[in-house]
């Protein structure tokens, strides 16, 4: 099982800084929050998929399908319900809350998808780095880059685990959800322990490699902001203005939906 | 609070940051195929790690907890929720450690494990209060974005949260508190007394942390089920006091007692073993 999300895909996405991608991140994650029509989502929607396509990243959407669907319809069933508008659609449900409805779920779906496109085209090391360079402090970014490569170790041992305790006969597969959760967890405590045992030895072994003699650092993996990532950033602010403006302008809202 | 930002220096804490953030995010992962709602929550059984975590490493399990469930969402559903988990997890492996110095004297035996009744005891009654604030802040959060009432969502993380933490908890710390120990790498062993908060107010930070979780509840029930649909900004203005008491009351829950007292009966230990 490999949860990594990473694409290694040669695109000018992927070669973008880390601060740039983290920058869109934020962009994308704004962008849908400015309206309220789900015709204007649908719209923002298309121009993240779009960007996600041109990152070669959309292959990861499968992975989460499942989850994207069923955010759009709980969360289009529960505005229907909670919230209120003027149309009568079909028993209590009216025209306006079904599209505020909408919109809100679409809104969701894109800050995911924007998330799926930033993992896909971005190494955990890049996103340690990234980190750094927007100030971050190196200590904190080391801790996040080390705990994102250490995930699919601490997985793999969990398998091993699993697998040794099912060879002693402990039963993993069969029950309800209930019962499988309860069968997983005599393997909580062996992963810790195999897990956290490591951590003199791994402290020492970053301690003898100089791990915060200096205040300075140097990196093996170089990033540098070019012109592409100045244009990309100043064209995805200038989108950002410019929808903001449309918003104030009186366009991309929802009349006569209410609370 | 010094204490959350002074581990940063000790290389052990770094790297029990990053080894608990794996761990949690490892283990939460697997369950996303449990949801409770689709999409937004599942069953955790991985919830009962942050309690776990804050009473072994203290500061570096609060950080590997919101780092951990910041993790698990980048593996599958990061949005903008996500800054709520982060904070609200931080806080549910947070409190757990600041508070629990606060239930005993000076002079009692006040390891971080539940092996006593009145341990035990003061165990669940943490686990509540964590669960609450670590449910209040995620789902105020979520209803200021409209993306789900504050209620429902409440409910939800605070159910996960209790029932795994109070039943799975226990059974965790016995079994890996005497590792943990073993191997040196509890947090107040660690921790200087002079890298941690003093210890003068703790008593009224604890009474505000008690009160600000209690009355965000309360009100945020309140003002959740009269409004029905997220987004109100009865709940995003209503709870903010509340949250700030919590926040301040955390910043007055010292803890160089704990570390001193350990320090303390560490040396005792070790002044009998000689002789």
């Amino acid at each position: 099982m490999d949860p990594s999300l990473y694409l290694d895909r040669d695109t000018w996405v992927h070669r973008l800084d880390p601060r740039t991608k983290m920058f869109l991140l934020v962009g994308m994650f704004a962008l849908p929050f400015v309206f309220l029509n789900p015709l204007y989502e649908l719209a923002v929607l298309a121009l993240v998929l779009l960007f996600g396509y041109l990152a070669q990243s959309l292959a990861n959407l499968r992975r989460i399908w499942f989850i994207l669907l069923t955010i759009l319809i709980v969360t289009t069933i529960l505005w229907s319900i909670v919230g209120s508008g003027r149309t009568p659609l079909f028993l209590f449900v009216e025209q306006e809350a079904l599209l505020y409805g909408f919109s809100i779920a679409l809104r969701i779906v894109i800050t995911v998808i924007a998330g799926i496109i930033f993992l896909s085209t971005t190494r955990n090391e890049e996103v340690g780095i990234g980190l750094v360079r927007l100030g971050i402090p190196y200590r904190f970014a080391f801790a996040v880059s080390t705990a994102l490569r250490l995930v699919p170790t601490v997985v793999a041992t969990g398998l091993t685990i699993g697998q040794a305790q099912r060879s002693r006969g402990l039963d993993l597969e069969s029950g309800n959800i209930l019962r499988r959760i309860r069968n997983h967890l005599p393997l909580l405590v062996p992963v810790f322990v195999t897990t956290v045992r490591s951590t003199n030895v791994f402290s020492m072994a970053l301690e003898s490699k100089g791990f915060g003699a200096r205040p300075r650092r140097t990196y093996f993996l170089r990033t540098a902001m070019t012109g592409r990532d100045a244009l990309i950033i100043v064209g995805f602010a200038a989108l950002l203005a410019g929808c903001i403006a449309l918003r104030v302008a009186g366009y991309g809202g929802l009349e006569g939906f209410s609370r | 609070m010094k204490e959350v930002f002074t581990m940063w220096r000790h290389t052990q804490m770094v790297v029990l940051v990053a080894l608990s953030a794996a761990i949690y995010a490892a283990v939460l992962i697997p369950f996303k195929g449990f949801p409770l709602v689709p999409g937004y929550i599942e069953l955790r059984p991985a919830n009962a790690f942050p309690i776990v975590f804050g009473l072994l490493f203290g500061p570096a399990g609060a950080w590997g907890a919101a780092i951990g469930n910041l993790i698990g969402d980048f593996f599958g559903t990061l949005s903008l929720g996500s800054l709520g988990g982060f904070v609200g997890n931080f806080f549910l492996a947070l409190l757990p450690y600041k508070m629990w110095s606060v239930f005993f004297r000076r002079d009692e035996n006040m390891e971080e494990n539940v092996d006593s009744a009145k341990k035990f005891g003061v165990f669940i009654l943490l686990t509540l209060l964590a669960s609450a604030v670590c449910a209040v802040i995620i789902a105020w959060w979520v209803d200021v974005l409209a993306f789900f009432p504050f209620v429902v969502f409440f409910a939800l993380v605070f159910f996960n949260n209790a029932v795994m933490g109070g039943v799975l908890g226990p059974i965790l710390l016995l079994a890996l508190y005497p590792r943990v120990k073993r191997w040196g790498l509890l947090w107040t062993e660690i921790v200087e007394p002079e890298d941690a908060s003093s210890s003068r107010l703790q008593r009224t930070g604890a009474v505000l942390v008690w009160v600000g979780a209690i009355g965000a509840v309360v009100v945020g029930l309140i003002l959740g089920l009269g409004q029905q649909a997220p987004g109100n900004l009865g709940v995003g203005l209503g709870l903010i006091p509340f949250l700030l008491v919590i926040l301040v009351g955390s910043f007055m829950l010292g803890v160089r007692e704990q570390v001193e007292s350990v320090e303390e009966s560490m040396a005792a230990e070790s002044e009998e073993s000689r002789t």
